[in-house]
């Protein structure tokens, strides 16, 4: 009995090692195929530059690992939380090895995200952030922040004087209104700077067009705009154009859409301050890999801000 | 082959059945989802359907009464909308109890419904033209009460009405079967049902006929917005917040659904059984176009197709079914 137990004892003390290993083993678990899924906010062109980073951060984890990764791409087709609700939902009951997601209201998101939770599916919110009191990895950058760049650079153009507006995007879209509100508190620090008119566009040019055309009517003396959804300052820039106002109206625009970029080429915009969707695709995919291998990943992960000119956009 | 007297009689009522087109095309489409995907049988996979149904499901059981009597509100989304924000600003900032806010909002409701039906029966304005003023209007203050911004703190308590489930059932599916159950009796088992279908087919020979056309008319319309407003209120349940946005994209589809599953948008056709099979295709359709992965740019053509190919596997297999029998 006694040689029993020091036997024993003896097996436990080589085991612990090798448990202790087991434990120190984070991130080592593999598989030969992974199925993520992203979806975002709605079909948009900036939700296309975050699939194109998440395709490409699939790309890389096979040329890395050889598993394949399949990236599902599934946008709703309006902003509308119910809807995305049901397609988050839906996606669950295919078993994915992870969901990335762009809330449209982290609250209204709440239900889903506790059921994909309680089936153990990892989770990564990327461009908005979590509900309150839910531990999920989030990415992002500041939205703030980005406003409060393009704000300070149309303060700076003007020489801190003159008449501006705003373009709001969509009221209840959470970024929105945080860039809107920010732009407001750069201008309010400047004595000089007047905000004399705000529009909503909807995250729709058409809209930020015709709204821009008769804000610039109603305010002859405007000297700069700033926006705060991509959508916006392409159609401020159309309503610049159409009202031959370029070079006496200045435009700092929002995010690196490929019409914001031609503006800033054709000198219609001055500048833009520009969140990094590929960034958030990509690293969104590299998180969620992380997590199915087991691995610990950063709460927050910020993807930061660009500030686009003449100069650094290309040709 | 020689078919069993049975047989026959069975191929014979199906065929007499308005329903069996759109009952046969929900059936293929189901089945062939079943085949296809792996996912699609799934316990939870069929709950997510049955939730998503359970709220556009009102809306369509509301619109398609309405159609039944050649109406169409295109305000019952927006309605809802704005009564699922009344009831979070009753239980939240106004502390109420959320069993009485949910009920005065669903009140709310069914006042904004009769207020359509004034309109209409009273100014004699088409319907069509009136709700999408009206639909403005309540949409508006949807967004001047919440200036945006979703209401959160919904008790707890209430949850279980949008996110609960009773033996795997969600809770919200069993209320859209009640209501169609209701819908259903009325209008296909009562006196009213019947004036229903006959304002519908001729709104002026029903007059003749002594049919108190604008009474029956107003109360069809302010019982389409209480459903509404229960469809608005549910959603609040099932989300844990009011958002302003509920309701947007209940305006068309209802429509599309009621018409798919045989409602005559000149009225006095149909009925919300047919409707809510017409529903089912739709829902169906959204659930596997996320199952299959489909780009979010093919999806409309997708979507799309797939109605097409209902309505006309519709047409054709009621034509084939009466020549059967």
């Amino acid at each position: 009995m006694k040689k029993f137990s020091m036997l024993l004892a003896c097996a436990a003390a080589f085991a612990l090692p090798v448990v202790a290993s087991a434990q120190d083993a984070a991130g080592t678990t593999k598989k030969e195929s992974y199925r993520f899924v992203v979806v975002p906010k709605v079909v948009h062109p900036w939700f296309d530059k975050v699939n194109e980073g998440a395709q490409a951060a699939a790309a890389a984890i096979k040329a890395q690992t050889g598993s394949s990764v399949e990236v599902v791409y599934s946008a709703p087709q309006s902003a509308d939380v119910v809807q995305q609700n049901q397609i988050i939902d839906s996606a669950l009951a295919t078993q994915p090895d992870g969901l990335a997601l762009d809330l449209l209201d982290p609250s209204g998101n709440r239900a889903s995200l506790e059921e994909a939770q309680n089936q153990n599916v990892p989770l990564v919110i990327f461009d908005s952030i979590p509900p309150e009191g839910m531990a999920i990895p989030y990415i992002g950058s500041d939205f703030c922040e980005q406003a409060k760049i393009a704000a300070r650079r149309l303060v700076e153009v003007l020489g801190g004087e003159g008449e501006v507006a705003i373009m709001q995007g969509v009221p209840t879209a959470p970024n929105h209104s945080i860039r809107a509100e920010c732009h407001r508190q750069v201008f309010a620090e400047h004595k000089g700077i007047k905000v004399v008119a705000e529009g909503i566009d909807n995250d729709s040019i058409e809209t930020a067009q015709q709204q821009a055309a008769a804000i610039m009517q109603a305010n002859p003396n405007l000297k700069g705009w700033v926006a705060s959804d991509a959508a916006g300052p392409i159609g401020i820039g159309q309503a610049i154009v159409e009202a031959g106002k370029q070079g006496k109206v200045t435009l700092v625009g929002l995010d690196n859409l490929p019409e914001m970029l031609d503006m800033i080429r054709d000198g219609v915009a001055d500048s833009s301050s520009a969140s990094q969707p590929e960034l958030q695709g990509y690293w969104s995919v590299m998180l969620l890999w992380a997590q199915a291998t087991g691995a610990k990943v950063p709460g927050y992960l910020d993807t930061g801000n660009a500030f686009l000119t003449k100069e650094n956009v290309g040709g | 082959m020689q078919t069993s007297p049975t047989q026959t009689s069975a191929v014979a009522h199906l065929a007499r059945s308005p329903l069996a087109g759109v009952f046969i095309a929900l059936a293929v489409i189901f089945t062939l989802s079943a085949l296809i995907s792996p996912y699609f049988l799934t316990p939870y996979n069929l709950s997510v359907i049955a939730r998503g149904l359970a709220f556009v499901g009102l809306i369509t059981i509301a619109q398609s009464m309405l159609m039944v009597l050649g109406e169409l509100d295109l305000s019952l989304g927006v309605i809802g909308g704005l009564c699922g924000v009344i009831s979070g600003i009753l239980m939240v900032r106004l502390g109420f109890e959320p069993y009485s806010a949910m009920l005065l909002a669903i009140l709310l409701g069914g006042c904004l419904g009769l207020l359509n039906g004034l309109l209409v029966t009273v100014l004699r304005l088409h319907s069509l033209v009136l709700t999408i003023g009206t639909a403005g209007i309540f949409g508006g203050a949807n967004l001047v009460l919440t200036r945006g911004v979703a209401i959160t703190g919904i008790p707890r308590d209430v949850h279980y009405l949008g996110r609960g489930d009773v033996l795997g059932v969600p809770v919200p599916f069993l209320i859209m079967l009640a209501a169609l159950a209701f819908a259903t009796f009325v209008m296909l088992k009562t006196p009213f049902g019947r004036y229903m279908y006959a304002i519908g087919n001729n709104q002026a020979g029903a007059r003749m006929l002594g049919i108190k056309v604008d009474k029956i008319r107003l109360l069809v319309f302010g019982v389409a917005g209480a459903i509404a407003g229960l469809a608005g209120v549910l959603m609040v349940a099932r989300l844990g917040t009011a958002q302003p946005s509920i309701g947007e994209t209940w305006v068309l589809a209802p429509i599309a659904a009621s018409v798919i599953g045989g409602v005559a948008t000149t009225g006095g056709i149909g009925s919300p059984i047919g409707a809510i099979f017409g529903a089912g295709i739709i829902a169906i359709i959204e659930n596997i176009i996320v199952l299959f992965g489909v780009s979010p740019y093919w999806q409309g053509i997708v979507s799309g197709a797939i109605v097409v190919l209902a309505i006309s596997f519709d047409a054709i297999s009621r034509r084939y079914l009466r020549r059967d029998a």
